[in-house]
């Protein structure tokens, strides 16, 4: 997958001016910047949910900037939201199914075990049949990557899908990440917290001012002047963000 | 109904042999069916006729659920195909002289052709906008029929043929239009679009976001929803048996709907027959004081939805878990850690 020249503006407030960024298989691009970089923007326009001013978005090799959100999903883009999005009152279980059914077009039947066998492998198969919306934050935001590795994707769009959790609870959500980049699937991960993005990522990139500043390995990324400056800038310490609830 | 331990049962989710309760619910549906086609048997001709309201008004809230409860589609102009039954009826029996049974044929199609239609402008809005959209498009229909020389303008039918149809048969009708919703929905819900259905029921973005086509979904329900609807107005002019634009095409329609489905519990497959049995009652108590009957049930309804906000199925799931007609997916059996302790334990 590969974004060029990615822009998009709301009345004046021009938030993407210009993002590139690739992605390849089996590999896991981190994505941090300050709030309101435009991050989770960027995320909704990949999935079709805003329409850019301007730009590419080559996925399996076509440009898929006019395919609709649906169609998006059936080629293989899924994706968590920031703020976990599960339908509260399905089980965890069917919350699942939803992803397997409708995001890759199988009968509910198949689409069944493959529901269950990603309970099993984000650890949750023992609350699969607990309503989503009586679940804790880590099992809620477990889910939201359980529903969209149920969509069966190719690429894997995460948004802060760490963000509020503890370090041991950050640790569970990494473990999961590695099992699906070692299936060969291509994450982005954006977040916050810039440690869990050393670990975490083969790559990091830094997005602000609506540019993708720099990019490299996450030591280098992680150390450099833009990034501080980036953090800074934005008038917050990137240690104090950690706290969040 | 059965108190007993099942639903608890049921949420806590022990897969596993399924328990007494599951095991009997067909059958005990089956017994309540045989009961309550049998009710002219043994209720007066009050109970019959109550009856008769309590399966009519099932239906409309059905349907009506199906529209918000599910694909959150909250319509204010479904009277429009209550209209469109009652004067398919009247038409088709007073001007043309055919026969009852083709009435529901041609409500159908009739409703099934608006429904069409409409679907172009009012599924281009959303929100409220459509909520306002199915009202004007039925006040605009109301008014046409009011000027409408085909249908006698405003001079409305007398439904002769339903005089001739005795309370009993005129019973089962209903039975069979509202439990036949009931089920209708079930189906609905246990089949692939159910599971797209309650994904857009608990987050509409969400679920395209994971494949959920929304537009085909909440059209498809739409079509359904007001297709039975006409096929339910037939039946509430068989029993109405006086057909005029202004009542057919009455708002208040909708309004009982509404009525039916929030305190019964909008989303559920329960609540608009607990709702319909509640309010049928409550009007049938309120006659007694005319004037006032408006203001009656609305106090009602404010004291329901006070104590139960979820409407009162809401409420019965959300303290005992139970559900009379569950639409739960249960994964398959296969490999890796299924039955953990906490299972049981965490309920
Ligand atoms: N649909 C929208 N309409 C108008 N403005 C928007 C819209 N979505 C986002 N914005 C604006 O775009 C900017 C970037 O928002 P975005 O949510 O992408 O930030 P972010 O990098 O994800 O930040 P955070 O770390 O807080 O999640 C913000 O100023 C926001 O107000
Ligand atoms: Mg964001």
């Amino acid at each position: 997958m590969s974004v060029e020249n990615l822009a998009i503006s709301f009345g004046s407030n021009q938030v993407l001016k210009s993002v590139n960024l690739e992605l390849h298989a089996g590999e896991t691009l981190g994505v941090i910047g300050p709030n309101g970089a435009g991050k989770t923007v960027m995320l909704n326009i990949m999935t079709g949910i805003l329409k850019p001013d301007g730009g590419r978005l080559v996925f399996l090799g076509r440009d898929i900037l006019k395919e609709g959100v649906v169609e998006r999903v059936r080629m293989g883009l899924g994706r968590t939201f920031q703020i976990p999005r599960s339908f509260r009152n399905m089980t965890a279980y069917e919350n699942s199914l939803v992803g397997a059914v409708f995001g890759s077009g199988l009968t509910e039947r198949a689409a069944g075990a493959r529901a269950r066998d990603i309970l099993d492998m984000i650890g949750l198969s023992g609350k699969k049949l607990e309503p989503a919306g009586k679940l804790g934050l880590l099992d809620r935001k477990r889910l939201e990557i359980g529903v969209a590795l149920a969509t069966g994707p190719r690429a894997l769009l995460l948004d802060e899908a760490a963000g509020g959790l503890t370090e041991s609870e950050v640790a569970e959500i990494l473990g999961i990440v590695r099992k699906v980049k070692e299936s060969g699937v291509g994450v982005i991960w954006i977040e916050h917290v810039l440690q869990t993005m050393l670990h975490g990522t083969d790559r990091v990139m830094l997005l602000a001012e609506g540019r993708d500043v720099i990019c490299g390995r996450p030591r280098d990324v992680m150390s450099s002047r833009e990034v501080e400056e980036a953090y800074l800038g934005a008038g917050v310490g990137a240690r104090t963000r950690r706290k969040r609830a | 109904m059965g108190a007993r331990t099942s639903g608890i049962r049921q949420i806590g989710g022990a897969p596993g042999p399924r328990g007494g309760w599951a095991a009997r619910k067909p059958l005990v549906l089956a017994a309540a069916v045989v009961v309550l086609a049998l009710l002219p048997l043994y209720a007066s001709d009050y109970g019959i006729s109550v009856g008769i309201l309590i399966f009519l008004y099932m239906s409309l809230g059905q349907m009506w659920n199906l529209l918000a409860g599910y694909s959150g589609l909250v319509s204010l102009g479904q009277q429009a195909f209550v209209g469109i039954g009652g004067y398919t009826l009247a038409m088709v029996t007073q001007a043309y002289h055919m026969s009852i049974a083709l009435s529901f044929f041609i409500a159908a199609g009739v409703s099934l052709a608006f429904a069409l239609v409409i679907s172009f402008p009012i599924f281009k809005m959303s929100g409220v906008y459509f909520t306002v959209g199915t009202w004007i498009v039925s006040e605009a229909l109301l008014v046409f029929f009011r000027n409408w020389a085909f249908v006698k303008y405003d001079a409305g039918y007398n439904i002769t043929v339903a005089y001739r149809i005795s309370m009993p048969a005129l019973y089962l009708g209903a039975l069979a239009v509202g439990l036949g919703a009931t089920a209708l929905v079930y189906f609905i819900l246990r089949s692939r679009m159910g599971l797209a259905l309650m994904a857009i029921r608990d987050d509409e973005s969400a679920a395209e976001a994971r494949g959920v086509r929304l537009y085909r979904t909440k059209l498809a329900c739409f079509l359904i929803s007001s297709v039975y609807t006409g096929i339910t107005g037939v039946v509430l002019y068989l029993n109405i048996t006086y057909v005029k634009p202004g009542a057919a095409f009455g708002i208040d329609w909708t309004v009982c709907m509404v009525f039916i489905v929030v305190i019964g519990g909008l989303g559920t497959i329960e609540g608009p027959v607990i709702g319909a049995v509640i309010y049928v009652i409550l009007r049938q108590y309120t006659y007694n004081f005319p004037g006032i009957s408006m203001i009656m049930l609305g106090v009602a309804a404010v004291a329901i939805i006070m104590l139960a906000p979820e409407g009162i199925m809401g409420a019965v799931h959300g303290r005992f878990g139970f559900r009379l007609f569950s639409t739960e997916r249960r994964p398959p059996p296969g490999t890796g850690p299924r039955q953990y302790p906490e299972d049981a334990a965490d309920v």
